[in-house]
């Protein structure tokens, strides 16, 4: 479903470049759910980015769902992103003047995969699943931290991709939220769906299926986390 | 429900409500200037020339040494190529308005049951004209300070002054307005002409022609023909008169007016449309975020483009609805006012559908034009730059300006929109100033009048005089020096042929005169743009010296070449010496005294006295010319005029003065504009800078500092503005200055640069961008740390 091959990302900075992945190659299946961990500045959210074609890789090639990111242009690219990869940021970013609800039909508005009716009733129902539908006609400045992750989650999954990103989703939240809000992202992963979430939590190693921790733009370890969930088999 | 993103666009844009009212008020205002320009220029030119050829307009004039009958009349009709034909006369006349004596043209009309060319229109009153009685056209009224009813004494060259009754008013629009050209118009039948005391003898022959010819050029080819016949039945014409063909006497003059006040409008527009980008470039700046998010949700470029693209076109929608009625308002002022000062009747003010169509377009077009850089700009973020906070501001500053001062060196992180507010404002400022500086070089011309001429009466008789005149006059009380000029009708010649003068009926628009002033004159003293003046010793020789109007007539003469010249029909051929700049005057060619003498057979008689009096107001001056006049009439002297200089001030038409005050108005909202821009760049600055600014706050930065550092960068642009805009205005008020001036004195307005109106400027531009610099670095220091650093 994703795959790296010798991605390189180097930044441009004042002094020549600053490499933030070396090198990286990573295969992750369909439906796995990957926990992406390593020390600040190691490059996660770099190599986050670069799955969710939001940044290109200076060398190699990325491939997710199918597609070789690099054959795409920027126009392309975005309306790719819309439908196949869901984006979840640790702030939420969520559009303020829009209420939770319209917030969730936007990816769907942009990418026009349904009519507003239908739209309308895709996002409730996902409001629903992420259990804030009564939240449905607020702005997000009138909801709790907890309770606007719930939104972007729901609405990163808008047009049903099959790869979601998260960087750090709980960064922001305390303990007792962001448990359910990993909760919130297991059972989307059950649902078949990739996904690989950046986190600095200690104890999601009994909900992924599998941990990658990078060190100075490399992967340091790739190590499956057994019991947590079936078997899947890499393709 | 309505698409999420559009919902979002119209709730943002309605939290942005001043701004786009501020926009929309930009573009609407200068969108009115051009519209209402536009339709004025419509208007005015189909009704300038419906106006002038409705009155069928001769296309020559013939001037006959004797007078034409009506047997001759009907001969040349019958000529090929001859379309119509009427004998006609103009007598310049004098009339008496309270006190004094002024011009007044004497149109004689042989049948006005038959008038054929030129035609006039009976507004009220008698029609024909009792004998005894004249008409007046409409526009002479306030000048003769009399209406239908009334009389005035009329004192024609040959005759005694005459009590001559007014029965009615005509409206003749083929005429310069009376009150610009100082003259009064009357027309009279030829009984009444006698009654007058000139010889009821119609001199010249006005002509159409069929086919029509179409140049002036051909006119004069084939007037000459007509000419060549005549003087083959044995009746001389002296001179051939062709006015530019198909042209109101005014008409070059108003396109050229309406053409640059449709520069100064589209001008407008532009630096408007420039607000809006600015104010656009802002608004993307504060969603920059908003567009990162929507683009990781899928937004393609195309899509956040055309929301923003569809925002600036309704903006610009609003304001042609907004600016359309307006135009309109403009138009009726604009054709109003200068049907007003060309004696015009607008016969329909319909504005044509171009006129709004044109409107329309550049409403919608330009904004979207000048907005698609922040646009493109805002919609090509790429992802990463729009919500990754990778330093603390995306623009780092480059490496070659960290040598500059700090508030220029954070105007320089954006370039482009530095440049656009930099151009705002520069060009608000130029205007102003350019605006001031024209109104300076104009008083500046005017005063030249005064300062190249020491007379300040001039007498023009009709026939020449003896010179002892000029002896009797400067024993006249109040006379300090009076010189007697010999002076000369006068035409551009070649040889052989009749002498073509390019002039209109009216006597008054591009005439010639030949003058002899006395050696040594110490009346005059104008300055040179070629050669020399005349000297002592030209007396004996054929030297002539013409002034800028002169030689305008006859573009390409260099100072050495020969000068054909008939000085009152007669032919002589000068050498140019020199070419001087005479403000104020029509065209003029100088010869020494001597030296007219023997061409125009004058035998040293003076036809022209200059006079200096030391009078020191206009009432005094009155006093003495009437003294003048007395002595001039116990003398026998046929006066032709005498006007005080003051009167010439005053012909030169304050009307272009209506054009400068324009401009300053003009000026006026381009430096709003400019200002404006300015606030809406100091705003987008803090926008973008807010999570910067927040940093030095958390770092101990006092808002009083963080405010000053705005303030500096503010003043900075201003500052560099003020050098732009400075500079900008010399070649601006250079080039307005020539329009205008040539406009009003056939020559450039000195260049006249004004420290006061560059100090005022620096002073209220200081003042603006302290006061537009304010708003946004009140934000910035009232900036709550959470709010800037954290993010919802
Ligand atoms: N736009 C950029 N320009 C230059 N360098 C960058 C840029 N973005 C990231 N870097 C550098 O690349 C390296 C990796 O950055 P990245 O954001 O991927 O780290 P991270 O692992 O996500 O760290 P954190 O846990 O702090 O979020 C860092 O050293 C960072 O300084
Ligand atoms: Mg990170």
């Amino acid at each position: 479903m994703i795959e790296l091959r010798s991605v390189t990302k180097q930044y441009r900075a004042d002094g020549g470049g600053f490499t933030a992945l070396r090198d990286v190659d990573l295969r992750i299946a369909a439906g796995e759910f990957v926990a992406v961990v390593g020390k600040s500045g190691s490059g996660k959210s770099t190599l986050l980015n670069l799955v969710a074609g939001i940044d290109r890789p200076t060398a190699g090639e990325v491939r997710v769902a199918g597609t070789a990111l690099g054959g795409l242009d920027e126009s392309l690219l975005a309306a790719w992103r819309g439908r196949n990869v869901g984006v979840v940021f640790q702030f939420f970013q969520l559009l303020p003047t829009l209420t939770v609800l319209e917030n969730t039909t936007l990816p769907m508005d942009l990418c026009s995969t349904r009519s507003p009716r239908a739209a309308r009733a895709r996002a409730m129902e996902l409001l629903e699943q992420v259990g804030i539908a009564d939240q449905a006609g607020k702005l997000p400045s009138g909801l709790s931290g907890g309770q606007q992750q719930r939104a972007a989650i729901a609405r990163a999954l808008a047009n049903d991709p099959p790869v979601l990103v998260a960087d750090e989703p709980t960064g922001n939240l305390d303990s007792r939220t962001a448990a359910a809000v990993l909760d919130l992202l297991a059972a989307t992963a059950g649902q078949g769906r990739t996904v690989l979430m950046v986190t600095h939590e200690r104890d999601v190693v009994g909900l992924v299926d599998r941990v990658v921790t990078l060190a100075d733009g490399s992967v340091e370890r790739d190590v499956r986390t057994p019991g947590a969930r079936a078997e899947v088999s890499h393709g | 429900m309505a698409s999420p993103r559009w919902t979002k666009l119209v709730r943002d844009v309605r939290s942005e409500r001043g701004r786009l009212a501020l926009m929309i008020a930009a573009i609407a205002v200068s969108l009115a200037g051009v519209g209402g320009v536009l339709g004025g220029y419509a208007v005015l030119t189909r009704e300038i020339a419906a106006n002038y050829l409705g009155t069928h307009p001769a296309v020559a004039t013939l001037e006959l040494e004797d007078g034409a009958d009506a047997a001759l009349v009907d001969a040349v009709r019958r000529l090929p190529g001859v379309a119509d034909a009427e004998a006609r006369d103009v007598i310049v006349a004098r009339v008496r308005v309270g006190g004094d004596w002024r011009r007044m043209l004497l149109f004689v009309v042989d049948d006005f049951g038959d008038v054929r060319l030129n035609r006039f229109r009976r507004e009220r009153g008698a029609w024909p004209p009792p004998d005894g009685t004249m008409l007046v056209e409409r526009s002479a009224i306030s000048m003769l300070e009399r209406d239908v009813g009334g009389s005035v004494t009329v004192k024609t060259p040959r005759g005694a002054p005459t009590e001559v009754a007014i029965s009615g008013i005509v409206h003749d629009p083929g005429l310069a307005p009376a009150w610009q050209e100082r003259s009064g118009y009357g027309y009279v039948t030829r009984a009444t002409l006698a009654r007058l005391g000139e010889p009821p003898m119609l001199g010249e022959l006005r002509i159409a022609l069929a086919p029509e010819a179409s140049s002036a050029g051909e006119i004069e080819a084939r007037a000459e023909e007509v000419a060549r016949w005549l003087a083959g039945r044995g009746h001389a014409v002296r001179e051939i008169r062709v006015p530019p063909p198909h042209q109101h006497p005014h008409q070059r003059q108003m396109v050229t007016v309406l053409v640059m006040l449709l520069a100064f409008a589209a001008m407008a527009l532009v630096l408007s449309a420039v607000l809006v980008a600015t104010s656009l470039a802002s608004l993307l700046a504060r969603q920059l975020r908003e567009i990162g998010v929507m683009k990781t949700l899928g937004a393609t470029a195309s899509q956040i483009a055309g929301l923003y693209a569809t925002l600036v076109g309704a903006v610009g929608a609003a304001a042609v609805l907004v600016a359309a009625p307006l135009g309109v308002l403009g138009t009726r002022v604009l054709t109003g006012a200068v049907s007003r000062l060309l004696n015009l009747t607008i016969t329909s003010d319909a504005i044509p559908r171009w006129v709004f169509a044109i409107q329309a377009a550049a409403g919608v077009a330009v904004p979207l034009l000048v907005a698609a850089i922040p646009i493109r700009r805002g919609a090509r973020q790429t992802v990463r730059q729009a919500i990754d906070d990778h330093g603390a501001s995306p623009d780092a500053p480059r490496a070659w300006s960290s040598t500059l001062p700090l508030p220029l060196r954070t105007a320089l992180r954006r370039p482009a929109r530095l440049a656009l507010t930099l151009g705002l404002l520069a060009a608000g400022g130029a205007m102003a100033m350019t605006a001031y500086q024209v109104k300076r070089g104009w008083d500046a011309s005017v005063a030249k009048v005064y300062e190249t001429r020491s007379y300040d009466v001039e007498v023009v008789l009709s026939a020449p005089a003896s010179r002892e005149l000029v002896e009797r006059l400067e024993r006249v009380r109040g006379v300090r020096a009076a010189e007697g000029w010999g002076y000369a009708p006068a035409a551009f010649t070649r040889p052989g042929a009749v002498d073509v003068v390019r002039t209109y009926p009216d006597r008054g628009h591009g005439s010639l005169v030949a003058m002899g002033p006395p050696p040594g004159t110490q009346l005059v003293r104008f300055p040179l743009r070629a050669g020399r003046w005349l000297a002592a010793e030209d007396g004996g020789t054929n030297a002539v010296v013409l002034n800028h109007a002169a030689l305008a007539q006859a573009p390409g003469l260099r100072v050495g070449d020969e000068v054909r010249l008939s000085l009152d029909g007669r032919p002589s051929a000068w050498r140019l010496i020199g070419v001087v700049e005479e403000i104020g005057a029509a065209g003029v060619a100088f010869v020494a005294d001597a030296a007219f003498a023997r061409a125009a057979g004058t035998a040293g008689g003076v036809r022209m006295l200059r006079i200096a009096s030391t009078a020191r107001s206009g009432e005094e001056r009155s006093g003495i010319i009437r003294d003048l006049d007395r002595v001039l009439e116990a003398e026998g002297a046929p006066v032709e005029s005498i006007l005080p200089l003051a009167e010439l001030r005053t012909a030169m038409g304050d009307h272009v003065l209506v054009l400068v005050r324009l401009l300053v108005a003009m000026a006026a909202i381009l430096g709003a504009v400019g200002v404006l821009g300015l606030v809406s760049a100091m705003g987008v600055s803090v926008v973008e800078r807010t999570r910067e600014l927040a940093i030095l706050k958390t770092l101990g930065a006092a808002p009083a500092r963080i405010g000053r550092m705005l303030l500096y960068e503010g003043l900075t642009i201003a500052a560099l503005s003020y050098v732009a805009g400075c500079a900008l205005s010399v070649p601006l008020t250079m080039l307005v200055g020539g329009i205008v001036g040539n406009l009003g004195f056939l020559a450039p307005l000195p260049l006249v640069l004004s420290p006061a109106a560059a100090v005022v400027w620096l002073v209220l531009g200081a003042v603006a961008t302290f006061a537009a610099t304010l708003v946004p670095a009140r934000r910035a220091s009232a900036l709550v740390i959470r709010e800037a650093l954290g993010r919802t």
